[in-house]
């Protein structure tokens, strides 16, 4: 998602953002800040407080990790600051997935702000060794070296960046590979310790936080807890930033405080008007086109009916009862002339090719999915293929290293849920999608051998 | 042999669920063997077969259950629980009894760490898990050893059937660990394989 590096500055529908934001990307949305500008806008990193003060900080402003998980940070720096040795502290850009572009363009565009929450988590740590892991990309390496060595002339950094790459798969940023690739070997993810921080080799823990979440962390060293909660739910604080594929097919990364409407940052019309009814296809309609369903949390999220979707806010809160998540940001409203069928198993494909290949009902289970879920986008399927989805989806959940399974098998059991119309449709021979162009963004070229994995 | 008795019924219950879990037992090693080698069977999906090789471990585990408990608990003989459990401390039939209680000391083993899969480390469940393959042979041993009838008639034939069975799993197994696919092309395998048979349907 390079693109969205030069888009111009986020579309927002109604309304526009709210006041004091953005906070981590600046208005002028594309163009990088150097270090004089970075300690212009920001001032010089303080920790105010040292180690116990920022811990304090982070706990009372409730920042949670932005890479999907949402994990107290707190409580993983506790964790951090009580192992002996000190951890190797990383921060995670990978950004395998290929819907989001948010950790790039935060990247891209103010670097200082990562680099400086890594410190501030190194420092946290007790560590001097810091990793910042980053997708295959000359252009965004470069200037991130520049900026680490500006830093480093500067004299202002207390622990060593060191730039490693991720290999271009879905899973190299699941913090089991992550750990995996800076102990040397493939981006392949493990089995993970019970509790505590994952481990690079015995005694050897690693501190992973998402490079957005050091981002957050950088301003809440800076400003304090009470000025990050001025934004965001009282139980989930703060802004994150989003990934945005809008119905008439353009993307886009937007700064949002958590608990904003999806319609709002979708253009979706949140009050539909009777007039819609008796449409074929229930679209929903919004500012760039009718949407008729929404994708909220990336590919290990869930499809939502664009009519539910325009009434809820991006909070886990609201999302997780109905089967979605925040995740990492990732929302795609999709156009009403298109099929979700066919997006969702194009994805599933995808999703299925990037399996590691370690765990069985992983690498077997995820392919004979896909291809069913193909079987059920084409025409006149198997009225059977519906309950083998639903029985094959239930044996491989709960049953990978990583979660990888559960996390697909989430996505295409939403759609079988919400595109169950459109799957009685393709039973009668029909499809009601008209437009044929793929609008998820899926790369080509699955892994291979086991260098596409480093 | 006039007819099952209240004070025969025990034995006839040990003995019968012996060779049941020896079955199971064979079943569970061919299964386990299959699951490892990425194997199918017939009907059903390549994941399935892992589901059906944990099944039907707790169910041998049942039967293991019974066969134990009937046993101590039949008084044409006296094993005590000690014996069932501890090798070679039996005074009937030590050698034999013994061989069935490291067998019954493995399966626990390999029960107790597979349900606590989540909770432990995968080298430590991985290895673990390779003494199952030493529960099989012990457990056969144990039937020849420890019952009359095992050699000769139907139970004889059972057991011929069971080590056939299991010969053949081994083998498939080391012709198999030759070709095998890598690891980074398994999906893709999958993929292709699942798309051919629907073509040539």
């Amino acid at each position: 998602m390079t693109d969205s590096l030069t888009l111009p500055p986020p579309a927002l529908a109604a309304g526009g953002p709210p006041r004091g934001l953005p906070r981590l990307l600046p208005d002028a949305g594309t163009v990088p800040v150097d270090l004089r500008a970075h300690l212009a806008m920001h001032g010089p990193l303080r920790a105010p407080g040292g180690r116990d003060g920022l811990l304090r900080e982070v706990a009372a402003a409730g920042l949670t990790g932005r890479g999907g998980a949402a994990f107290p940070v707190a409580r993983k720096l506790a964790a951090a600051a009580e192992a002996r040795p000190a951890p190797v502290v990383a921060g995670n850009g990978a950004e395998g997935e290929p819907a989001s572009g948010k950790d790039r363009s935060l990247l891209w565009i103010a670097p200082h702000l990562v680099l400086d929450g890594l410190q501030l988590a190194a420092g946290a740590a007790g560590s001097r060794s810091t990793v910042l892991y980053v997708p295959r990309n000359e252009r965004l390496h470069g200037r991130l070296a520049g900026a680490i060595a500006e830093r480093a002339a500067a004299g202002m950094d207390a622990a060593r960046v060191e730039l490693v790459t991720a290999p271009d798969r879905f899973l190299a940023g699941e913090e089991s590979a992550l750990v995996s690739r800076l102990a040397g070997g493939p981006a392949l993810p493990a089995y993970r310790p019970v509790r505590g921080l994952p481990r690079l080799a015995p005694g050897r823990a690693a501190l992973v936080q998402n490079v957005e979440t050091l981002a957050h962390l950088a301003l809440i060293a800076r400003y304090g807890a009470a000025w990050f909660r001025a934004a965001g739910t009282g139980a989930e604080p703060g802004t994150m930033l989003a990934t945005l594929h809008l119905a008439d097919g353009r993307t886009s990364v937007v700064e949002v405080p958590l608990g904003a409407g999806l319609a709002g940052l979708l253009g979706l019309d949140a009050r539909p008007g009777p007039a819609e009814a008796g449409a074929a296809a229930p679209g929903v309609p919004s500012a760039f086109g009718p949407v008729q369903a929404v994708l909220v949390g990336g590919y290990h999220g869930a499809w939502l009916p664009a009519a539910e979707a325009a009434a809820l806010p991006l909070a886990n809160a609201a999302l997780r009862p109905l089967g979605a998540m925040v995740g990492a940001g990732v929302l795609a409203a999709l156009p009403a002339d298109r099929c979700g069928l066919a997006e969702t198993a194009r994805v599933a494909r995808y999703l299925a090719l990037e399996s590691a290949g370690q765990c069985g009902p992983c690498f077997n289970g995820l392919p004979r999915i896909a291809a069913a879920m193909e079987h059920l986008a084409g025409p006149r399927p198997d009225p059977r293929a519906r309950a083998d989805l639903e029985r094959w989806t239930g044996l491989v959940t709960g049953r990978g290293a990583c979660h990888h399974p559960d996390g697909s098998v989430r996505f295409i059991r939403s759609a079988l849920r919400v595109f169950a119309a459109e799957a009685r449709v393709h039973e009668q021979g029909r499809c009601g999608g008209t437009d044929p162009r793929p609008f998820l963004p899926v790369p080509a070229g699955a892994p291979a051998t086991d260098e596409d994995w480093s | 042999m006039t007819g099952i008795t209240s004070s025969t019924a025990l034995w006839y219950a040990s003995r019968a669920t012996g060779v049941v879990t020896l079955l199971l037992l064979t079943a569970v090693v061919v299964l386990g063997i299959l699951v490892n080698r990425q194997g199918r069977l017939p009907g059903l999906p390549a994941f399935a077969v892992t589901g059906l090789h944990r099944n039907i471990s707790l169910l041998a585990v049942a039967f293991l259950a019974i066969h134990v408990v009937t046993a101590i608990a039949d008084p044409y003989v006296t094993i005590g629980l000690a014996a069932a459990v501890l090798p070679f401390a039996s005074a009937y039939k030590p050698l034999w009894l013994g061989l069935g209680a490291i067998s019954l000391d493995l399966v626990a083993a390999l029960i107790l760490t597979s349900l606590a899969r989540a909770r432990m480390s995968r080298r430590a469940w991985r290895a673990i898990h390779w003494l199952g393959y030493a529960a099989w042979p012990l457990a056969v041993v144990h039937s020849i050893g420890s019952s009359a009838d095992a050699r000769n008639g139907l139970v004889l034939g059972v057991l011929v059937a069971c080590v056939l069975a299991t010969a053949a799993a081994v083998a498939w197994r080391l012709a198999h660990a030759a070709r095998e696919v890598p690891r980074a092309g398994r999906a893709a395998a999958a993929l292709s394989r699942v798309s051919a048979r629907k073509a040539g349907l």
